[in-house]
């Protein structure tokens, strides 16, 4: 068993994972008590607020920060909020946001300049993060696809930070320390925070120490957001599959530990 | 010169952002430092250019050459600048140039680089399969204490694991989020962050008071 | 389905089998998407920078009037010494500007805004308990936070009480990163996830259509 070739099990966590698509499955998810905290700060947003949507991941983590960025996006609008969307990710950040909050507020009938605007991309996040304290016009003269902030009509009432209302950083990098350490830290804006699974331990530390109002963790904290806005997206779509994959991943380590053990008796046995 | 000019540089700006906590905004050391900011956003840009010319440099030398993999480092030329070029063009000449929704740039990141990029991370399911498979073992007691916590957090966060504890006595889903991630992980993580956060800071000042100058490579 | 839309698909689904065809072995479709991707990712830098940061940061503001501009312009010419032996020296000042500034962001902000923040959270954490579950689980946290700094300091030898307290401080930090494999693995398998959703609801759906 020990020696078996890697190529088996990466057959198995293939086939775990395309079976619930070809038997769905519909699971209930619950939900935790840091996703619950993020959805209801939201709602308790003054309708009409300016927030801030910050696309920080990259198309590699597309599966799980992209759910938390159509759902979040889809309450904000419910909630007739001004949505301002930038992002630091140099590859493929500004593209991504232009692709969802277009898609999203056509469904709305959003319009772009007075509901929401892309700023696009600045380079040097700790330049573009302390820089928007005072100015964010200073750091983004124009927006993602070069209209002067001038012309846009929502970006008249909004200066800095002291017109958001709150910020929604979806990242699967460090990014989201930057923004706690110089945006919360530093101007006191109310923050909440995406995150891969990956990143997402590190950041209960913040939840706890309030510097973000609530937290959502990988894929099934998309899937926490999308059940909580009542709208099922591809998260909650792939909580079949990551049942089983975690299933077999735990099989799999107690198969190879027991192999371990018992190889190990063996082993002294024919020594002894 | 070639190491005191920079270090003076580095102090210089350094001060001036360090000092501009402590002034308003609209006074003279605010408004430097936020000019100051605008032009590291400027200058960031610049390099993360390095990397392309970088790459550019070293495959058309392969190329040139005519290394093993040629073939390859040519077509690697090849799609730097068919993403490239078109991105320069205006977009007033065609709407196909520019980085604009529609155009070959956005094109070629949506359809071809983004899946691509979501694949080469996607790959990594098979390989922690196959780790924890082969290698995850309880060696010790302190390897066996976190190979059952990560076997007990990845029940946890999946609907069929939730289920699988709700038959069980107690509400193990309360004891694993309020003891084990808001507790004994959040306790680690805020020891981890004050470390990293210490260490940072102590790195700031060596590098604006000059200490450090590692950064300025040889010579 | 249009016409346009089927080949994105089956562009899409060919560069993505072609990557993973590397978990059997490795074979020259592989190379092909790995060298692709490899030059579009750089070629996207380079309109992203010319258009945000060259034109729409530098040339537009400084033909418009902001002559200072001029300044962080030079600096990141001056950025490209580096592919010079003998120039390289020129770049110093570009890196020590960016090194400085963000030093000097930095050492404020992860003292002010991780340092003094996390400390403040977990003292507080005792004197606001409410019941003794809550205030059991305050002196958990706070004995970790100390527990696990001691055990990443390095420049004492963890004997005596020092070393106790790290021994208690790997306990804990067995549990956290157990904890983070967890994660890690829901995280990994969850991009895996989004990959064979495209694969068979847009690919294998896609079928229909050319049938």
């Amino acid at each position: 068993m020990q020696q078996m070739d890697r190529r088996w099990v990466y057959l198995m966590v293939g086939i775990s994972v395309i079976i619930p698509f070809l038997l769905p499955m519909t699971l209930p998810v619950s939900i935790t008590p840091e996703a619950r905290m993020l959805y209801d700060f939201v709602e308790a947003l003054p309708d009409s607020s300016t927030v801030m949507l910050v696309f920080d991941y990259y198309p590699s983590t597309i599966a799980e920060c992209e759910p938390m960025t159509i759902a979040a996006m889809h309450h904000f609008f419910r909630k007739d909020c001004r949505v301002i969307t930038l992002s630091n990710i140099p590859l493929g950040g500004p593209t991504m946001a232009e692709a969802v909050t277009r898609a999203i507020a056509e469904e709305y009938g959003k319009v772009y300049g007075v509901d929401f605007v892309n700023l696009g991309y600045k380079a040097n996040y700790v330049a573009v993060l302390s820089g928007m304290g005072q100015s964010i016009e200073s750091i983004f003269p124009t927006d993602n696809s070069g209209t002067p902030l001038s012309q846009l009509p929502l970006m008249h009432s909004v200066v800095n930070y002291e017109q958001i209302a709150f910020i929604f950083e979806v990242a699967d990098n460090a990014t989201a320390d930057y923004w706690v350490s110089i945006v919360n830290a530093g101007y006191g804006v109310p923050m909440g925070c995406g995150t891969t699974a990956v990143s997402a331990p590190k950041y209960y530390a913040f939840v706890d120490a309030g510097q973000f109002v609530g937290l959502l963790g990988g894929m099934k904290g998309a899937a926490e957001y999308e059940q909580l806005i009542n709208r099922q997206g591809d998260a909650m779509v792939g909580m079949g599959a990551q049942s089983l994959v975690h299933l077999l991943i735990i099989a799999l380590v107690i198969i190879g530990n027991l192999g371990f053990f018992v190889g190990g008796i063996g082993k002294r046995r024919r020594i002894g | 010169m070639k190491t005191t000019v920079p270090i003076i540089v580095a102090f210089v700006a350094g001060v001036a952002l360090v000092l501009a906590f402590f002034f308003d905004q609209r006074t003279l050391i605010g408004s430097l430092s936020q000019e100051l900011r605008i032009w590291l956003s400027i200058v960031g840009g610049f390099t993360l250019l390095l990397g392309v010319v970088s790459i550019t440099r070293v495959n058309f030398a392969a190329v040139r050459q005519r290394k093993e993999g040629w073939f390859y480092k040519l077509i690697t030329l090849i799609s730097i600048f068919a993403m490239a070029i078109p991105a320069l063009l205006p977009s007033s000449w065609s709407p196909l140039f520019g980085r604009q929704s529609g155009s070959i740039y956005d094109w070629l990141f949506l359809y071809m680089d983004a899946p691509m990029m979501a694949t080469m991370f996607a790959t990594l399911a098979f390989y922690i399969a196959s780790a924890a498979y082969r290698a995850f073992r309880a060696r010790s007691p302190e390897s066996t204490l976190l190979l059952v916590t990560a076997t007990v957090i990845m029940l946890w966060r999946v609907p069929m694991g939730e289920w699988l504890f709700e038959q069980l006595p107690g509400d193990i889903p309360f004891f694993l989020n309020t003891y084990i991630m808001n507790g004994i992980n959040m306790a680690v993580q805020r020891g981890i962050i004050i470390g990293a956060a210490l260490g940072a800071a102590s790195m700031s000042l060596r590098i604006i008071l000059g200490i450090e100058r590692t950064y300025m490579g040889k010579g | 389905m249009s016409g346009i839309e089927l080949l994105q698909i089956w562009i899409m689904a060919f560069l993505t089998l072609a990557l993973l065809s590397f978990l059997y072995k490795d074979n020259p479709a592989y190379k092909l998407a790995e060298h692709i991707f490899a030059g579009l990712s750089a070629g996207y830098y380079v309109g992203l920078i010319w258009d945000t940061v060259i034109v729409q940061q530098l040339w537009e503001p400084l033909i418009a009037g902001k002559v200072l501009l001029i300044i962080p312009g030079v600096l990141g010419i001056l950025m490209f010494g580096r592919f010079s032996q003998q120039y390289s020296w020129i770049s110093r000042v570009s890196l020590a500007f960016v090194m400085g500034t963000t030093s000097g962001i930095f050492l404020v902000t992860q003292l002010h805004g991780l340092v003094l923040a996390q400390m403040r959270s977990t003292m507080r954490s005792m004197a606001g308990a409410d019941g003794f579950a809550d205030l059991m689980l305050s002196l958990v946290i706070v004995i970790g936070v100390i527990a696990t700094l001691i055990y990443f300091y390095f420049s004492k030898e963890h004997k005596g009480i020092l070393g106790g307290t790290a021994k208690v401080g790997v306990w804990f930090i067995m549990i956290a990163f157990g904890a983070h494999f967890g994660y890690t693995v829901m995280g990994r398998v969850s991009l895996l996830i989004g990959r064979v959703q495209f694969l068979i609801q847009d690919w294998i759906g896609s079928f229909n259509q050319i049938i």
